[in-house]
């Protein structure tokens, strides 16, 4: 058994540090690792990293992320990156990270992702230099988290991105700004690989559960959409229940 | 001069783009002669902020808010992945 912590959308500044860390406290005994799908940040400065850093850092299970579009407002990116990576967080971009726990090999794969729309209203290859260029970005980072979801080999595979990979956990928020929520090709990326899990964020009226059209269970982790720190999410149950048969 | 029709694309931009929010997630709606914001926020000062920028960029307007702080406490349930 593994069980993953999961939130997105936390948007840290000085006026939140102290909120989230009771339930973060708390977490070695209800999850193995923390997962935070992207907007850490407000507007994605240094400061606001080590914020989220002092919130988020120094627990006692893994910490890997995502950054998110606020994470990018600053055009500091690279900046919060460094940040979190000096307080111990994971930080991934295109990568992925493999976390041995109990015996289990959890792989985790990552990417902010970016908008494009689903099938029958999404963006195409065409026209004007700036729709390819958008485009051109909806599928870099799609074919990152494919690379990175085929990257690893894990007993457990989970992808996670700020942008949505299906539509479903979309439910909720006007049809109009679906194309600016997340796009079809990161659900084709999770659908190339064995993945368990798919978290994203983004989507603050969005809907919390989904799945993608190879039938990946895809939940939105936002968290305004979860309503409490973080969600807990149990992957691996059969393994475990096998061993604990077997040990009576 | 913000037409009715643009004043609620209007204030979204603000929410977005002013410094001091950023945020995506509130939305606005007419009802009669109001603007209703909804959604949710990590903090009452963040709110507050909300209310504080539209009133002062559109100090015709009306504005009734429903915007909530969202919780933070640690979760009761584990949902088995299968």
């Amino acid at each position: 058994m593994i069980r993953i912590a999961a939130v997105g959308d936390v948007h840290v500044d000085k006026d939140v540090v102290g909120r989230y860390r009771p339930a973060l406290e708390e977490l070695p005994a209800r999850a193995d690792a923390l997962l935070v799908a992207g907007d850490l940040t407000r507007h994605g400065t240094p400061e606001e990293a080590r914020c989220f850093a002092k919130e988020f850092g120094g627990l006692a299970v893994p910490v890997i992320v995502v950054l998110g579009n606020h994470d990018h407002q600053s055009d500091q990116q690279d900046e919060v990156a460094e940040v979190l990576t000096d307080a111990g967080i994971t930080v991934l971009e295109g990568e992925a990270t493999v976390l041995e726990i109990r015996g289990h090999r959890l792989g985790v794969a990552g990417t902010k992702g970016f908008g494009g729309g689903f099938a029958g209203a999404c963006a195409s290859n065409f026209g004007e230099r700036e729709m390819k260029d958008f485009v051109a970005t909806t599928e870099r980072y799609a074919e990152a988290l494919t690379n990175a979801l085929n990257s690893v080999q894990a007993d457990a595979l989970v992808a996670l991105t700020h942008y949505a990979p299906v539509p479903e956990t979309l439910v909720g928020e006007p049809l109009e700004i679906y194309p600016f929520l997340g796009c079809y090709q990161l659900g084709r990326s999770i659908d190339s690989a064995p993945t368990a899990l798919a978290l994203h964020g983004h989507a603050h009226h969005g809907a919390e559960r989904g799945r993608t059209p190879g039938g990946v269970p895809v939940r939105n982790v936002a968290h305004p959409v979860i309503k409490q720190a973080y969600n807990v999410y149990q992957l691996l149950s059969e393994e475990v229940d096998a061993t604990l048969i077997a040990v009576r | 001069m913000t037409s009715d029709t643009d004043l609620e694309a209007e204030i979204q931009r603000l929410l977005t783009e002013h410094d001091r929010i950023a945020e995506q997630g509130i939305t606005v709606h007419r009802r009669d002669h109001l603007v209703v914001l909804g959604g949710e926020v990590e903090s009452a000062h963040r709110r507050d902020e909300i209310c504080r920028q539209i009133t002062a960029h559109f100090p015709d307007v009306e504005i009734t808010c429903d915007i909530g702080i969202t919780r933070a406490q640690a979760p009761n349930e584990v949902e088995e992945i299968s």
